[in-house]
């Protein structure tokens, strides 16, 4: 991706908090995450009121306030749904789903199973870090990437794949990034928003707080960018490319899977006065005369 | 002879005898011709096949006041052979729930295929039976089994002396069968005959020239529809300008989505099969977001499991109207069985207080209306919105004029949502602190109107904070929206009769039908009371009601719960002490349970009455050996 006019980007900050105001610790991966959001959603030429972002619970969702554009915030675990329903009654917006991975896999997994079967075109960016940092460093579902197991106990399961959970549920697009490479990332994450159906993208966003494993360091000596001759739209070799790259303990970095579904088209569904006058109730009276 | 006024109970095998599907075109017969029907009971059960199934119908010439009392004038009996149920019981069961509900005099159909039933003791009473081996007929005369209903149908058709030349029947089978070809209607229209022949046996041989009652066509006055409280919510909600609804298959609101999903794609609008409650409530929280407005319906279960999103729509201010046809709980509780037990939660349930506006619906008409309001509400106060409704208005039938329908549509108006010209100056705030606590709101895609919503405490701008003067205002701003809704919007209940040193009779939901009944049947027995229908239930209504209350000699809330939800809240609200008739057996009021109820609070003093203890026409738990 070229570097993005200095001007430009600058949309991007308004109606947002001021930087210094940014809540993060100090080299927080969901900074690289913002610059790369900035970068793509510029690149794309989109406009901040035709955006919603839908933030989940937890220091990731934040993200929603240091960025231009609508944005909304409820519950923990629910941000694909009201994406998902927000998209439905207006198929016109640009709706981003920006939650950690305690939000998506955890307590918002039914969201993620299911709104992977709809496919609504909602891109979910999934700020992953390996534990619930707003609450100090609990384990979350993807805690313990990388780490070997003598033992695994109730307690302490292995972590869940969000990359071939997303393919076993239906995604239509399957990519990972990192935080730590924003100009990769931000290529992906403009993939995504161009991806016509539901785009999951798995971004390594280290917790620099309360993931002495997963750092920076460790992330850069293990992620991989996917050899140029990998071909998206072949399901097989979505899953051979993880199983290999397991193989060699080292992660994917870019579009492992990328297939558009025929998807019906809707319109923005009528909700003015003037488009709702019309209606005419005949077609449901004449069932019960 | 009793002409145009009688309860008709067809009673069956669930899924298999067809007992909606006579009771559909019947009553579709009935208010073709002119008559009246009112078909508010209902009853079935949580199984799909097997279970008994009961259907009630009141006919009459005007509108019908109620469904009375458990007592029928016409009993059918559809099963044929043992009913799982009951399997000692050989086409009887039926019989022995209903035949001691039939009145003196009434009348007994039931399928004799199987044997005649020792129906003495009915008889004894003066009831005249009429053994029809309908099922017996269609298989093995016509060759049809599936045409046993219309055999019964034909037999009903004769004994209530209607349609006799098969006018309105036939027209009813062309609009049916007629694609499928002259074949089947004339099947159906012989089937009918073959049912009438045996009526005219059984008639001549014991010497009756009628069954005793009889139904006349009358002069319909304008083109009128049978709709069940679901569909004119439906419907209502259509034209309210609902064009996103969600919901999660459960009983009795999945007639609700599944009318939503055959109807809104028609007026341009979608509906939502969830994948679990809180995937419903979310998306038409989404959907509301975009500026569509939402709703979404359930029952109890589901709507305890959206409860985190009360907060959110409460909070972030995004409208969402919840539906809650309300059944018996608690957990699963009784699925198919009435109850009004959720008037609690829908006005307590969540942590914090959030604004919140509480509508519950008492007839089938009210359905309709209160759609409207509804939708206009959450659209004008920025908070969910609940409509109360339950099983007994959900599946429940009358007849309605079409014009009540065309008069009671309101346009709809978007109020307070913001239009691209209202945009001009930067700085919209989402939660601008106003006198009436409503922001102006706007909707995603606008120049000019980018908002930051949030269930987080946030300042006028929709950013977090919790510096606690800022807290304080946002907090006083939502709720402050109550006072306006109870300044400009409220409706106090409605009141039947002068209240004044009179018992009071206090209700909400479906109860006002038998309500309306009992305070007639009251006055003529020398007991006037007035008769208070509670529609707008939160914010409560303080102002309105306690100098109401405060006017009758006592205050007796009648409610289908075990505790008095509406009664405590009014203790709450009013500091006036209440008394209670309850119900929660199951069953729904019958004139005679609150009639009761009432004379023995008055006779004795007591707080409390708890009514439905005598077993409603339930089948003996055992059957003694060798019967």
């Amino acid at each position: 991706m070229s570097t993005v006019p200095a001007a430009a980007a600058k949309i991007w900050e308004q109606n947002a908090t001021p930087k210094h105001r940014i809540q993060w610790c100090p080299g927080c991966g969901d900074f690289g995450v913002l610059a790369g959001l900035k970068m793509a959603l510029t690149r794309l030429e989109l406009v901040p009121h035709e955006v919603l972002l839908v933030g989940g619970i937890g220091c990731s969702g934040q993200i929603r306030n240091y960025l231009n554009g609508n944005a909304f915030h409820g519950t923990h675990g629910g941000s694909l749904a009201y994406a998902l329903g927000a998209k439905m009654a207006n198929p016109e917006l640009t709706v981003i789903s920006l939650a950690g991975d305690g939000d998506t896999l955890a307590i918002g997994i039914e969201n993620f199973v299911h709104v992977s079967r709809r496919d609504p075109d909602v891109t979910l960016i999934i700020m992953n870090n390996g534990v619930y940092g707003l609450t100090k460093g609990q384990d979350s579902p993807t805690h313990g990437l990388g780490q070997s197991h003598e033992e695994y106990t109730e307690e302490d399961p292995p972590f869940v794949d969000p990359l071939r959970l997303a393919l076993t549920c239906g995604a239509s697009f399957v990519a990972q990034s990192f935080s730590g490479d924003v100009k990769h990332a931000a290529e992906i994450y403009a993939q995504a928003f161009k991806h016509p159906g539901f785009a999951v993208v798995d971004d390594f966003s280290p917790c620099v707080t309360y993931n002495k494993f997963n750092t920076y360091d460790w992330y850069k000596e293990h992620v991989e960018h996917i050899p140029d001759g990998h071909n998206p739209a072949d399901k097989q070799a979505a899953w051979a490319l993880l199983d290999e790259f397991d193989r060699r303990g080292k992660l994917p970095l870019g579009v492992i899977y990328q297939e558009s579904r025929h998807r019906k088209a809707h319109s923005r569904l009528p909700m003015w006065d003037e488009e709702l006058a019309e209606a005419s109730p005949e077609p449901m009276f004449k069932l019960f005369r | 002879m009793i002409v145009n006024n009688l309860k008709l109970l067809v009673g069956g095998v669930q899924l298999r005898d067809g007992v909606t599907t006579v009771t559909d075109l019947l009553g579709k017969m009935f208010v073709r011709a002119g008559l009246h029907i009112l078909a508010m009971e209902k009853g079935y059960a949580s199984t799909i096949y097997g279970a008994h199934q009961y259907d009630p119908v009141v006919v009459s010439d005007a509108p019908p006041l109620s469904y009375g009392d458990d007592r029928n004038d016409i009993l059918a009996a559809l099963e044929f052979d043992t009913n799982p149920d009951a399997p000692v019981q050989p086409n009887r069961d039926t019989i022995l729930r209903h035949g001691p509900n039939l009145k003196d005099g009434g009348v007994l159909l039931y399928d004799s295929t199987t044997g005649k039933v020792d129906t003495s003791d009915l008889e004894a009473r003066g009831i005249k039976a009429f053994p029809l081996p309908a099922r017996q007929i269609a298989q093995r005369e016509l060759k049809r089994e599936v045409v046993k209903n219309t055999v019964v149908t034909g037999a009903l058709l004769r004994l209530l002396e209607f349609d006799l030349d098969y006018v309105l029947f036939g027209a009813y089978l062309e609009e049916r069968f007629g694609r499928k070809g002259r074949e089947i209607v004339d099947l159906n229209l012989e089937a009918a005959r073959r049912g009438r022949a045996v009526i005219d046996e059984v008639m001549k041989s014991n010497n009756w020239t009628s069954c005793g009652y009889r139904l006349e066509p009358r002069k319909a006055s304008e083109p009128t529809l049978l709709v069940n409280g679901n569909e004119a919510l439906s419907m209502g909600a259509i034209l309210a300008g609902c064009r996103f609804y969600a919901g999660y298959p459960i009983t009795p609101a999945s007639a609700i989505l599944e009318f939503m999903e055959a109807h809104l794609p028609k007026y341009g609008g979608r509906a939502l099969q969830g994948q679990n409650e809180r995937e419903s409530i979310r998306a038409a929280i989404g959907a509301s977001i975009a500026g569509v407005r939402s709703a979404i319906g359930s029952s109890g279960p589901g709507i305890s499991l959206k409860v985190e999103e009360f907060g959110v729509s409460g909070v972030t201010e995004t409208p969402v109207v919840i539906i809650d046809t309300q059944r018996a709980g608690p957990s699963t509780g009784m699925p198919t069985k009435p109850e009004q037990g959720d008037l609690s939660m829908s006005v307590f349930a969540g942590h914090g207080e959030i604004p919140r506006i509480v509508l519950a619906a008492g007839t089938v008409e009210e359905c309709y209306t209160l759609a409207f309001e509804a939708f206009d509400l959450a659209d004008k106060y920025q908070c969910p919105v609940f409509l109360l409704t339950d099983l007994t208005l959900a599946d429940g039938r009358r007849d309605l004029p079409e014009s009540f329908f065309t008069t009671n549509r309101k346009p709809v108006v978007r109020h307070g949502l913001l239009h691209e010209a209202d945009l001009k100056n930067d700085g919209y705030r989402r939660y601008a602190l106003t006198e009436s606590g409503i922001s102006p709101r706007n909707v995603p895609g606008m120049p000019g109107g980018i908002f930051k919503m949030t269930g987080s405490e946030h300042d006028e701008a929709g950013m977090v904070t919790t510096d606690p003067p800022k807290r304080k205002a946002m907090f006083e701003k939502r709720m402050r929206k109550m006072q306006t809704y109870l300044k400009e919007d409220v409706k106090p209940p409605q009141v039947y009769g002068s209240p004044d040193g009179v018992p009071l009779l206090v209700g909400w939901g479906s109860t006002k039908l038998p309500m309306l009944d009992a305070q007639a049947r009251l006055r003529s027995e020398g007991l006037e009371t007035c008769f208070i229908h509670f529609t707008h239930l939160w914010p409560f209504p303080v102002h309105l009601v306690r100098p109401l209350l405060q006017r009758g000699s006592t205050v007796i809330v009648v409610e289908q719960n075990y505790s008095g939800q509406l009664a405590d809240l009014i203790q709450q609200e009013c500091l006036l002490e209440t008394r209670r008739v309850l119900k929660y057996n199951g069953r729904p009021y019958y004139t005679s349970d609150i009639v009761g109820g009432v004379r023995q609070l008055l006779a004795n003093g007591t707080r409390v009455v708890r009514v439905g203890e005598r077993a409603p026409a339930v089948m003996l738990e055992t059957v003694p050996e060798g019967d």
